[in-house]
């Protein structure tokens, strides 16, 4: 994958799990600084799904392409999942769930790139 | 913390609901959530396009994934028995299929999710059952009536 893309996400989801720690930690509810880190998070992992499955014809080990296409379009939907989830139910256990998420995000995020750079 | 305005009548539905999703809950669903998402795109993919290179593994991966959907779909609607259910199934799942792929690891020519004990997913899969049934047994105590 695009390496640079993967570092974006990365910092961003990186960036997301610490504010959404604090908040937890300080009881405070979701507000906008908060949604719109989530929203840059959503937003590069909608990027990072089209280029990924323009490009993903190019990883042949067979095991490897099924993880990294299941890994790719379930990415989205972990920060949507859990920001919804948090404007829903306003407790700090929702704060959590969005940080518990984001280093979901930081991890699938980076094993993509190793697919990739394994694989390409 | 203490909220007197939703103090929860005991023994209705609704309330099962709502116990399972709040609190540290809401962050056990997420995770199911994700691992649910996950697991299924991956071995829908396996079974469509490689089926006849480990059939065991992925029948294994494909049961695996429906687990975590039933289970994330119990937890998050409060239906308490069906979760359980699923969360013991995954339970000795990870267990019974990780002790399995070192012994006799040519059955499993290919990762699924509970085999090494789910280190393909960090053992993720090893510990959530722990922590999903811990969650099951703590919120399921009569509320406090005080």
């Amino acid at each position: 994958m695009i390496f640079a893309l993967t570092l974006v996400v990365c910092a961003a989801s990186l960036v997301l799990m610490v504010l959404a720690g604090v908040y937890a930690y300080r009881d405070r509810l979701i507000d906008d600084p908060l949604l719109g880190v989530a929203a840059v998070v959503l937003l590069g992992t909608l990027v990072q799904l089209v280029i990924g499955l323009a490009r993903m014809s190019s990883i042949d080990e067979g095991s490897e392409l099924a993880t990294f296409a299941a890994y790719l379009v379930s990415l989205p939907f972990i920060p949507l999942m859990t920001t919804f989830l948090a404007i829903k139910e306003k407790t700090r256990w929702a704060m959590g769930s969005i940080a518990v998420g984001a280093f979901a995000v930081l991890v699938m995020t980076a094993r993509l790139q190793q697919i990739w750079n394994l694989n390409v | 913390m203490s909220d007197p305005v939703s103090t929860p009548h005991p023994g209705t539905t609704r309330d099962a609901s709502h116990d399972l999703r709040s609190g540290p809950g809401i962050i056990i669903v997420s995770v199911y959530g994700v691992l649910a998402l996950a697991a299924t795109g991956r071995s829908i993919l396996q079974i469509v396009e490689y089926f006849e290179r480990a059939p065991l593994s992925y029948v294994l991966s494909a049961f695996a994934a429906v687990v975590y959907l039933i289970a994330t779909v119990a937890l998050a609607r409060g239906m308490r028995r069906l979760a359980w259910v699923a969360i013991s199934i995954e339970m000795v799942g990870v267990v019974v299929v990780g002790i399995a792929s070192y012994l006799v690891p040519d059955a499993f020519p290919d990762r699924t999710v509970w085999s090494q004990f789910g280190n393909g997913y960090g053992y993720v899969p090893l510990v959530l059952p722990v922590i999903g049934l811990w969650w099951l047994a703590r919120s399921g105590r009569a509320p406090h009536t005080d």
